[in-house]
């Protein structure tokens, strides 16, 4: 731990545009403070209304997500923590990254539902969106994040990226997601 | 007497809307951001309002929504209330939507369509300065 170099991941964060970066345990009233965070941020940058909101909403769909999951699945605080990175692109565009612990046979569910939702195109994807707000509470659970996932892919202007890490833990793997605004 | 009962006074939060009703005139409205973790547990009370006005009852009801941004479970937990409508539009009740939002915002009027095409009541869509 004392051998981290703090001036190190600064300069990579700012050499990758790295806006606001967490990983720990998130709680409710934390996705909140870390949203406002991000709100004042955009609204700091002049980003338009409707772009910033969003980013907002990618931002509160993948956190809230992750929460429901590591309740679900009764993680430990340790294990339920998730890694949120905001920052912008080449092109000053707003990219997302949320990840976190799974079990490896959700990581290749979601993995699989992420790459189907990003071979489909917008009219598609609402349809998609309709039919699942359609659809009985546990009969729409993929894992919990089957609304969430497909409105995220709705407000990206790139298709959604997703990836499965292996780490050494007991079964399970490290799912990543990217969203662009 | 029973409005005084019945109303609801739901005072705002960062993440869930102000919520006030008005029996006597048949009116509930919303307004700001909903995206609190738990949606159901919120919209509980709202829905239940409704559902015993519009069961109670036989006058018009008018929704006035000014609600910003909504995350997938307030979306899901307002079709839910909007289901409620139809069913009581479908048996010749009155029932009307007033969703108004801030110009500046396009995706606050993207959402409201998005709603209103699935819906064959009154459902106005009005924009309202800042």
């Amino acid at each position: 731990m004392p051998d981290i170099d703090l001036y190190g991941l600064r300069s990579q964060f700012s050499r990758e545009h790295i806006l606001l970066c967490f990983n720990g345990p998130i709680s409710r009233s934390l996705i909140e403070e870390i949203g406002n965070a991000l709100r004042n941020h955009l609204e700091a940058d002049r980003v338009q209304p409707g772009a910033a909101m969003d980013v907002f909403g990618i931002y509160i769909e993948l956190t809230q997500n992750i929460r429901h999951y590591v309740t679900r699945m009764g993680y430990s605080e340790q294990d339920g923590a998730a890694t949120v990175v905001v920052g912008r692109d080449g092109q000053g565009r707003y990219v997302v990254l949320a990840g976190n612990l799974v079990e490896r046979e959700d990581g290749a569910t979601l993995k699989a539902r992420v790459e189907e939702l990003a071979a489909m195109d917008k009219p598609a994807l609402k349809a998609a969106y309709k039919a699942q707000l359609r659809q009985p509470k546990e009969e729409g659970a993929l894992t919990g994040a089957g609304l969430g996932l497909t409105d995220v892919a709705r407000k990206s202007v790139e298709p959604l990226q997703a990836h499965v890490s292996e780490v050494n833990e007991d079964g399970r793997v490290f799912f990543s997601l990217r969203a662009v605004v | 007497m029973a409005s005084l009962i019945n109303d609801l006074e739901i005072q705002g939060t960062q993440s869930t809307p102000v919520v006030t009703s008005d029996w006597s005139r048949g009116c509930l409205q919303m307004e700001g951001n909903s995206y609190p973790e738990n949606s159901f547990e919120f919209f509980s009370g709202i829905f239940s309002w409704i559902e015993r006005y519009l069961d109670e009852g036989a006058e018009p009801l008018c929704l006035e929504l000014a609600l910003i941004y909504m995350n997938t479970s307030s979306v899901k937990a307002m079709m839910d209330i909007f289901d409620l409508m139809e069913e009581a539009h479908g048996r010749g009740r009155e029932v009307r939507v007033r969703w108004y939002f801030d110009p500046r915002n396009e995706r606050v009027m993207e959402m409201a369509e998005e709603f209103r095409e699935d819906y064959t009541f009154s459902f106005d869509i009005l924009p309202r300065e800042g």
